[in-house]
């Protein structure tokens, strides 16, 4: 195991062409190139503020444009390592086929490639936040910190997808509409608290808040991001312990998957 | 004289699918069907024994389908042995197809390093190189244009230079000469020599049994991934050709 890591070490100059390659190859051809980074999650923005302060004010959250991009684009840079995870290693079967190289390189490339463009969206919240007087306080310093957790976890995503998307070729399908229930179920475009704390379900009374929490990574994770940067406030610690727990968790499973099944991949693919 | 690469009873075996459930859905009606999918097993190499001696160029012969290129693939560490030991003493090149990562909307230039890269080769080696590997490839004109408005035998010139670049201690070539144009092929073999000369260890798999005979030591002759001869090229091209007239 160590063995392997030292190996991943010495090919991370291949982890940074192979970033470089999907961030080149992604804004190539493209009218607006790296424009679209930012261009996307500002529609977005203008769709949600429309939807959830005009068309339906009873639940406006003020400087909605904030509360929104706090969350959505840390959901965004999930949303497409999840996605684009699942064909990393079937998408570059050509060189799984002929070249050795360890394989680990291509979903960690691939997370790290929707990592620097979650960086450079950030810039948008930033620029929200200054045209709506949001005031940054030193809790936004943690911001590295959450979007380090945030990576792990979503690593540990990339490993486990990649590997079962080559022996199940179904895994993309099953994800959009994994992807879809989780992007609701997160409180991205609402509070979390609007949800209710005592809810009876079938007899029996739910903490449905409290329960978010607990079962869905992301809904901390988010909420962290905009603790910090919305409400300027502490992060929930124990939430986030746990948080940081569940991504490790997440990464050693997933690496242990991938590092089992990857020696096959060149007979797979 | 040490041993480079050593194969001890190695076998390979391959499971063709033939109507493999790859989905859940095919899966969950070959279940409910009794029907766990049709597969053939397929030994593409049956007990292998050779080694290679350090400094020495071993050449692979044998019909389509005898194993040569799955005894590269193992070599290079892309597959695993079903049974027996492999031991690999050395950097491989680990590249067998000229060009296998190149990408198409990349310019030459980067081409060269995203390459490099795979190759395992560190970024500040590439940059040293970097003006050989053009030159080599005679494609200073070119180098920053995008792949897709190369010609084919600019891009195999491109794979060839960047192979060869890489400095490695054991080199496999698989069928990678036959391209090109006759001044290349010449300008290719000239630089397989130098490599020989300066003692690497050369795993070499062709049809162009001439070839082999001239610039092989030895010479291993698969057939339906056994071995059916092995010793000096001239002899087992010799036999080869025998059988197959």
């Amino acid at each position: 195991m160590i063995d392997r890591l030292s190996e991943l070490l010495q090919y991370r100059d291949l982890i940074r062409q192979l970033v470089i390659r999907d961030l080149k190859v992604r804004y190539k051809n493209s009218l607006f190139g790296f424009l679209w980074t930012l261009l996307n999650p500002l529609f977005m923005t203008v769709v949600f503020t429309i939807v959830f302060t005009i068309m339906l004010p009873q639940s406006a959250v003020p400087k909605f444009p904030v509360f929104l991009l706090c969350a959505l684009l840390p959901w965004n840079f999930f949303s497409a390592s999840v996605m684009t995870s699942t064909s990393t290693i079937l998408g570059n079967g050509h060189l799984i086929r002929k070249v050795y190289f360890p394989r680990e390189v291509l979903p960690l490339s691939t997370v790290l490639s929707n990592l620097v463009n979650f960086l450079l969206a950030l810039s948008m919240l930033f620029l929200a936040m200054l045209l709506l007087r949001v005031p940054f306080t030193p809790w936004a310093l943690l911001l590295p910190l959450i979007a380090a957790v945030q990576f792990l976890f979503a690593l540990g995503w990339a490993f486990f997808l990649s590997a079962a998307a080559v022996f199940y070729r179904d895994v993309p399908m099953i994800m959009d509409v994994l992807m879809l229930a989780w992007f609701f179920l997160t409180p991205i475009f609402y509070p979390m608290s609007v949800l209710p704390q005592a809810q009876t379900l079938l007899g029996v009374t739910l903490n449905i808040q409290r329960l978010a929490y607990i079962l869905n990574p992301m809904a901390s994770l988010v909420a962290s991001y905009r603790v910090v940067l919305y409400y300027g406030a502490p992060p929930a610690w124990d939430f986030f312990l746990r948080t940081i727990v569940t991504a490790l968790a997440f990464l050693v499973l997933g690496y242990l998957f991938f590092v089992r099944y990857s020696w096959t991949f060149a007979e797979e693919v | 004289m040490s041993v480079a690469v050593s194969f001890k009873g190695v076998s390979k075996r391959f499971t063709l699918h033939h109507e493999r459930p790859r989905t859940l859905q095919e899966l969950t009606i070959g279940f409910l069907g009794g029907d766990r999918g049709r597969t053939e097993q397929l030994w593409a190499l049956k007990d292998i024994d050779f080694e290679v001696e350090e400094g020495e160029t071993l050449g692979i012969i044998g019909p389509n389908g005898a194993g040569k290129s799955t005894v590269l693939k193992l070599v290079a560490g892309i597959m695993r042995p079903t049974s027996g030991e492999i031991v690999v003493r050395g950097k491989v090149s680990p590249l067998l197809e000229l060009g296998a990562g190149f990408h198409h909307d990349l310019t030459g230039r980067e081409n060269i390093y995203l390459n490099a890269a795979l190759l395992g080769v560190r970024e500040r080696e590439t940059k040293a190189k970097f003006q050989e590997i053009v030159e080599f490839a005679e494609l200073e004109r070119f180098i920053d244009v995008p792949l897709k408005h190369y010609s084919s035998g600019m891009y195999m010139r491109l794979g060839f230079a960047l192979a060869v670049s890489v400095d490695p201690g054991i080199l496999l070539i698989d069928e990678v000469l036959a391209v090109g144009d006759e001044a290349f092929q010449r300008k290719c073999l000239a630089r397989v020599e130098e490599f020989q000369k300066e003692g690497r260890t050369i795993v070499f798999v062709s049809h162009a049994l001439s070839t082999i005979a001239e610039m092989c030591h030895r010479a291993l002759w698969l057939d339906q991934g056994r071995v059916r001869a092995i010793g000096s090229a001239d002899q087992v091209v010799k036999e080869y050709l025998e059988s197959v007239k």
